[in-house]
């Protein structure tokens, strides 16, 4: 195992990179080790052979073919199309910009995620009396191009208080209805109804709260709708 | 005592200094031949030519072999003279070479599909002695293990070892981590190895 260690280290070794503690240690590695010392110098050949080895020179025709195929390329070159040609001069410019085109492109995409699901969350909810349940209001979204994330906070304090308004209101016409109930439905639903608004008071600023409240609304929405569809059909309790 | 003071003199030593001289344009030289290469100066793009010959020339032979050599090469050319219009000097012009270099000569083996061929024969007509200092074949042994090598291990080799380029220079050129390029040294210094000790999987024993 130590002789893997060091054999690891043994190019860095070789190139004097190991300064100090680490390169005493590996030389003092390989004074004992026999094994270690025949690597270090067949990688020290190796590195000596490589760093030896002659230049090679290219032929002489290499010049001259360089030298063709400028010129061909400079014929058509000038034989191409002015605004090729335009566009082949400018292109380069426009590099450094390639960043922030793709910066830009994710911003938009930020800003698409924010405003999708901002409409997600600021659905009405409340279908059963879309006359005299108020549905939440939109909360204005921060023109593109703006510090959206500056109003993000807000806007969803603004959607927890618009369903916080469509519960209270909705809890209103429920407790109407209630009043026809028999004592045993009243305290069934006075039950629920605590148990939930009490998730709501429990539950964290933001989502949290809204999905609570969503629970509740929910839950007076269909409570209001079985006592409207047993009205309609005579099925009294 | 007298066995380790012998074993002191057995031991590799680290590299010194890089033997091989380096030309060493100065940020102003290369400046004003570009300068020069830009405004078409025939004597300015030979002068560019006769410069980095033999690095580019000599890169693209070590990566795809002598016979597509020249034809790498004047790629490489041709890539610089038409492309100087366009360096912006974010890297020293011999990085920008050496990375044109290390591109086509890659890029020209992917198109090609295939590893260079290199037989077995150029390696078993040379005899394997043990490896040291003074093998007097080991020039040509190691050229035709490094034709045998994977192409991403030749460049390392080539770039580091050959040219004697430093880490950071090898990473830039290669686009890669310092921490990478070490450890393809290590690891295409071990395939070498393996290679001229005919002890590894593609062996020359």
């Amino acid at each position: 195992m130590k002789c893997e260690q060091i054999q690891r280290e043994l190019t860095a070794y070789l190139e004097g990179e190991l300064e100090g503690a680490r390169g005493s240690h590996v030389r003092g590695h390989l004074r004992g080790c026999e094994s270690c010392r025949a690597v270090a110098s067949s990688e020290a050949a190796v590195r000596d052979g490589l760093r030896s080895l002659p230049p090679v020179d290219p032929p002489p025709s290499l010049w001259s073919g360089i030298q063709a195929q400028l010129a061909t390329a400079e014929v058509a070159d000038a034989q191409r199309p002015a605004w090729r040609r335009a566009f082949a001069r400018w292109a380069p410019a426009f590099a450094p910009f390639g960043r922030f085109a793709i910066g830009g492109l994710v911003a938009a995409g930020v800003v698409a995620v924010v405003w999708w699901r901002s409409d997600r969350t600021a659905e009405p909810v409340v279908a059963m009396r879309p006359a005299q349940v108020t549905p939440p209001t939109p909360v204005p979204t921060s023109p593109p191009g703006e510090d959206v994330t500056a109003d993000l906070a807000a806007e969803a304090a603004a959607n927890t208080a618009a369903y916080a308004k469509s519960a209270d209101e909705l809890l209103a016409i429920a407790h109407e209805v209630r009043a026809g109930w028999p004592a045993e439905r009243q305290a069934s639903f006075d039950s629920n109804v605590a148990a939930l608004q009490r998730a709501v008071s429990g539950a964290a600023e933001g989502r949290p709260r809204q999905k609570a409240l969503r629970a509740l609304i929910r839950y007076l929405d269909r409570a209001a709708a079985r006592d409207e569809v047993a009205l309609a059909g005579g099925l009294g309790q | 005592m007298t066995d380790l003071a012998d074993q002191h003199l057995s031991i590799p030593p680290p590299a010194l200094a890089d033997p091989r001289p380096r030309v060493a344009a100065t940020l102003a030289d290369d400046a004003q031949l570009i300068a020069a290469c830009r405004r078409g100066e025939a004597r300015a793009m030979e002068m560019l030519y006769h410069q980095y010959k033999r690095r580019v020339f000599g890169m693209s032979h070590r990566i795809v072999g002598g016979s597509d050599a020249e034809e790498v090469a004047q790629e490489v050319f041709v890539r610089v003279f038409r492309g100087l219009a366009n360096f912006r000097g974010d890297s020293a012009l011999s990085t920008w070479i050496y990375r044109l270099t290390v591109n086509a000569a890659l890029s020209h083996l992917a198109k090609r599909g295939r590893r260079m061929e290199i037989s077995d024969d150029a390696l078993a007509d040379v005899p394997a002695p043990p490896v040291t200092e003074r093998d007097p074949a080991l020039a040509s042994r190691i050229e035709a293990a490094l034709a045998k090598l994977p192409a991403g291990y030749r460049a390392i080799l080539v770039l580091h070892d050959v040219e004697g380029l430093s880490h950071e220079e090898c990473a830039a050129i290669l686009g890669c981590r310092v921490g990478t390029c070490k450890s393809q040294l290590h690891k295409a210094r071990a395939r070498m190895r393996e290679l001229l000790d005919g002890a590894g999987p593609g062996g020359v024993a």
